[in-house]
């Protein structure tokens, strides 16, 4: 398979999939089974596709004379697309259970769960800033409509409502932001751009420059960065479980992975300016989303506030990513694809166990959760170790890339930060372990049935346990050497020509 | 896989398969036995071939993670291999003697666990992979405190993991940063103990990372003023954990002290020792009057134990070969002599119901052997001639006081005190008159026995022929002296 074709096959396939099931859900024949069934035969295929295009770093502009240049097809988009289709997988297969004991999801949630991954596949590629925009929105409206799925619930309609007004408005900065940057570059093409900040000195290129703080916003606004974030916990806890995971996992990497296209390959002259920005930017992400999480009460909006805090350990990279050194860019890779399992293992766990329900997870709820449910337990264990960035999880590579890279920047105080609130996130995952293990149950154990959703939950854990100490000394499957070779490929194809 | 290796995953393998396949307790007891049994055959055959000429040994080493030059690097040496001898020793004793009490799956497997974890730590000449083992060896204990505990014991659980795990990190930052400079200085990223031995750091560098070390460290012994959160730890926590905590995991925060800090920072350990001596010497003082006045059973012991870390940490700062020594044997012998007596305060609370100190008294006219085993490891405890603890004590304090003569009499309370409340508590347990708690107390049965009889005897073969063990230790201990000489003529 050529690489073009891989890139036009996937977001193709993605779009057939969703008018087919359109269509076909308007037919007598339609089940919930079946579409949820070709949906995720479509993602495994997808995924599939796009995995061919991974072993090798490559760079091309995909049909120059059709797209002009609008569209880039290289490792890092190919990355991040596998990323995208393999989390939209993992997600359905263990929300199989959640999906199932709801009404909600009828045949509109699945082609919206196709739109706005179409969306986020084609931003990965998007080299232009209008393209990106567009994408942006697909992916982003489709998100808006699957938070407020059930329509039932005042909650969900009012997290919709929330989460539509913000983030529309967050959308008009980057517009203004875009509108500034074509105002003074002449273009909208990010390389074009980044020729153009290379040629002018930094006094002449003010427009730019603010351009770029605007877009900024919208990105830390979508990724659910201190201040920006304030809808966070309304919206993820509104959402249903399944969405939520979506939403942390999945939807907050496309954001992360355009954001990275754009500061690394077309801004990065200007990242010395950044970097004071995005460090403070990160430390009250850190700061904020530690106190957020520890308040909590309920386990879902802990796990919702807890992923502000590791929007803020990506973003010290990100910072020390300006500094040149493609193993801080890999690092932050890395960790979105560490942070991105653990957090959909421990969404699913969530949804696998609330069986649909309305009902809040608390703390208590999980009381006695090992004595009934032993594997799930351990489970959500791991999940919650990785998240803290225990050793032997993935989740602790992720974070041992992510300090080092920041300490071989010059920014070991950040790092001293980072750990801190790690160890703060000690106290409420563990809370959780604490909960789960040591309280006595007042439940029966119950069947939960769904063999899928069970299976890909352990599926998880033991994607996770192998990301923390798997090499390919034994039994001869990547481990993280070749994870780390990959997201060094990713980033390195950015700077092809 | 070389023996080392399968030293370390042997009880890791078993205990993840025990907790998937969830068999029953009878045959959780078996494999148990059968693992711990076999990691002893291994370390005693390893003890053996261990050739005391040589320094480090039965290395083996595979690249893990290339890209940051983290590698798979186990090795042994005089040092590590006492504490290897030790935990090999004590877990299937443990399991003798309290099998009758502990019917949870759980117990048995977070011991294997916590025994793959701590041969790991002790065994890893990788900076990174000794992380991974010292965190990992953590989960264990902090499932056990909550599981199995006592009393407050969620609280307990969890001020315990955010302790130890608060210096963890520190320790993590501090390992990173040597790690860069490593790179800005060779071009490549390397964890590896001997290749980070020829890192130069100035004055200031070194220092806050031997502090990020240190903390982690210090926490884990305890050393003062890192202690508060022992007491409630030792009280809550079943007695399998007590004997892991005490015997193994704070001897493995010494030794860490001397395996990492001294190898990395030789010159800035030497600076700051007199501060560590300092430091030691008051917890010694401190821990042993505040054992004094614990009227909990478990507590006494618990701050007893830390009395005599505080004496290995004073004997591996004054940097004498004979300090080296004695703590390095001191490890091994405090590690037997409280392991037995943990067992017996365990076999004790089982009868008896009773860890207040004062609703104890007159074991002695009703259980002789016991009372007789009690007083032994006791006197051991405090350092009698003839018991292990004696030689170690002896070493340490000769080493003091060729560091200072004051410091050597100060070293010398150490008997005076552990005299003190050792003999408190043995009078007022075993003698006297008989109260509610005691009245009905058993002697020890046949199992009991089996398990303590062995301490026993070895702790009497380490003090009446102390040259056999020490000349597996003496060559790396000259070694590292003839080092520390180079800073000390200086």
């Amino acid at each position: 398979m050529t690489n073009e074709f891989i890139a036009l096959a996937v977001p193709a396939l993605l779009l057939f999939s969703a008018i087919f099931i359109l269509l076909f859900g308007l037919s007598s024949y339609y089940t919930k089974a079946r579409g949820y069934y070709i949906t995720l035969a479509t993602l495994f295929v997808t995924l599939l596709i796009s995995a061919n295009a991974l072993s090798e770093k490559h760079s091309v502009d995909l049909l120059p004379e059709l797209f002009n240049s609008m569209v880039v097809y290289d490792t890092f988009s190919a990355t991040f697309i596998s990323l995208f289709l393999f989390g939209g997988f993992l997600t359905l297969a263990i929300a199989k259970s959640f999906i199932y004991n709801t009404t909600y999801f009828t045949f509109e949630s699945f082609v919206l769960l196709l739109f706005s991954l179409f969306g986020m596949v084609v931003l990965s590629m998007s080299n232009e800033l209008l393209t990106a925009f567009i994408s942006l929105e697909i992916a982003s409206m489709s998100v808006y409509i699957l938070v407020g799925l059930n329509r039932n619930s005042l909650k969900a309609s009012e997290a919709f409502f929330k989460y539509l007004l913000l983030g529309s408005f967050a959308a008009s900065f980057y517009l203004l932001g875009m509108m500034l940057i074509y105002a003074q570059a002449k273009s909208t093409n990010l390389e074009v751009i980044a020729e153009y900040m290379l040629r002018t000195d930094l006094n002449s290129q003010l427009l730019v420059i603010a351009g770029g703080l605007l877009i900024m916003i919208t990105i830390l606004f979508k990724i659910a960065a201190v201040p920006f974030g304030a809808w966070v916990i309304d919206v993820y806890e509104g959402a249903s479980l399944p969405i939520t995971a979506y939403m942390a996992g999945i939807f907050k990497i496309a954001v992360f992975a355009f954001a990275l296209r754009l500061f690394l390959g077309s801004y990065i002259s200007l990242s010395d300016l950044y970097a004071p920005l995005i460090l403070g930017a990160s430390v009250v992400t850190m700061f904020g989303g530690s106190i957020l999480a520890v308040i909590q009460t309920s386990v879902k909006k802990m796990l919702a506030a807890s992923s502000v805090v590791h929007s803020g350990y990506i973003l010290i990279a990100f910072a020390a990513a300006g500094s040149g050194t493609v193993s801080s860019s890999s690092a932050i890779l890395f960790y979105l694809f560490a942070y991105f399992i653990s957090a959909i293992g421990a969404f699913g766990v969530l949804s696998y166990i609330s069986r649909g329900s309305e009902k809040v997870i608390n703390f208590d709820d999980l009381n006695g959760l090992a004595a009934t449910n032993p594997i799930i337990a351990a489970s959500l264990t791991v999940f919650l170790l990785s998240l803290a960035g225990f050793p032997s999880t993935i989740g602790f590579i992720g974070k041992f890339y992510i300090f080092t890279s920041a300490i071989e920047s010059g920014y070991t105080p950040f790092a001293i930060f980072g750990a801190v609130t790690a160890f703060i996130s000690i106290y409420y995952y563990f809370k959780v372990i604490v909960h789960m293990y040591f309280e006595d149950s007042i439940h029966e154990k119950i069947d939960y049935g769904h063999k899928l959703s069970f299976s890909f939950i352990i599926v998880c854990s033991v994607i996770i346990l192998w990301g923390g100490v798997g090499t390919t000394l034994l039994f001869n499957i990547p481990g993280i050497d070749e994870l780390n070779q990959l997201s060094k490929y990713a980033i390195e194809s950015l700077y092809l020509e | 896989m070389s023996t080392l290796s399968i030293i370390i995953f042997l009880p890791i393998i078993a205990a993840l398969f025990l907790f998937f396949t969830r068999p029953s307790i009878a045959i959780v007891k078996t494999v148990y036995m059968i693992v711990t049994l076999s990691v002893l055959y291994l370390a005693v055959g390893l003890y053996i071939d261990f050739d005391p000429a040589k320094s480090m040994q039965f290395i083996e080493y595979h690249p893990w993670i290339s890209e940051y030059g983290i590698n798979y690097h186990v090795g042994v040496d005089g040092v590590s291999l006492g504490i290897v001898m030790m935990n090999a020793i004590i877990m299937p004793l443990v399991t003798l003697a309290l099998h009758k009490l502990r019917d949870k799956n759980g117990y048995w497997i977070n011991l294997l666990f916590v025994q793959g974890g701590i041969m790991g730590a002790v065994l890893s000449l990788d900076l990174m992979l000794f992380y991974l083992f010292w965190e990992l060896m953590l989960l264990p204990i902090f499932f056990m405190l909550g599981l199995f505990g006592y009393a407050k014991k969620n609280y307990v659980a969890m001020k315990f993991n955010m302790y130890t795990i608060f210096g963890s990190l520190m320790m993590l930052i501090a390992i990173l940063y040597i790690a860069v400079q490593y790179k800005e200085q060779f071009g490549s990223y390397s964890f590896d103990l001997d290749e980070l031995k020829k890192l130069t750091l100035s004055t200031r560098e070194s220092l806050l990372v031997f502090s990020g070390f240190m903390l982690a460290f210090a926490i884990k012994i305890p050393i003062f003023p890192f202690h508060t959160w022992l007491s409630d730890t030792y009280r809550s926590a079943p007695t399998g954990i007590v004997i892991v905590m005490s015997a193994l995991m704070a001897k493995l925060g010494v030794y860490a002290i001397w395996r990492f800090l001294f190898t990395l920072f030789n010159e800035t350990s030497h600076a700051v020792a007199p501060f560590f001596i300092g430091i030691g010497l008051f917890g010694l003082i401190y821990f042993g009057f505040s054992a004094m006045t614990q009227t909990h059973i478990k507590r006494m012991f618990a701050f007893s134990s830390a009395s005599h870390l505080s004496l290995i940490v004073v004997g591996f700062f004054i940097y004498d070969v004979y300090g080296l020594i004695g703590s390095s044997y001191l490890i091994v012998a405090h590690a037997l002599s409280s392991a037995a007596l943990f067992l017996m305060v365990g076999i004790m609370f089982e009868r008896t119901r009773a860890y207040r100190i004062d609703d104890l008294g007159g074991i002695a006219r009703v259980a002789p052997k016991f009372a007789l085993l009690f007083v032994f490891f006791s006197l051991s405890i405090v350092g009698v001639p003839f018991t292990a603890g004696f030689v170690a004590e002896v070493l340490i304090i000769l080493g003091a006081f060729k560091y200072n003569i004051y410091i050597g009499l100060l070293t010398t309370t150490t008997i005076l005190i552990a005299m003190l409340f050792m003999f408190k508590t043995v009078s007022k347990v075993l003698y006297g008159e008989l109260s509610e708690a005691t009245k009905d107390f058993k002697d020890l049965r046949l199992h009991e026995l089996v398990a303590l009889v062995p301490l026993a005897l070895l702790i009497l073969a380490m003090g009446i022929f102390p040259n056999y063990f020490i000349k597996k230790i003496e060559p790396t201990a000259e070694s590292y002296s003839q080092k520390i000489g180079v800073i000390y003529n200086d």
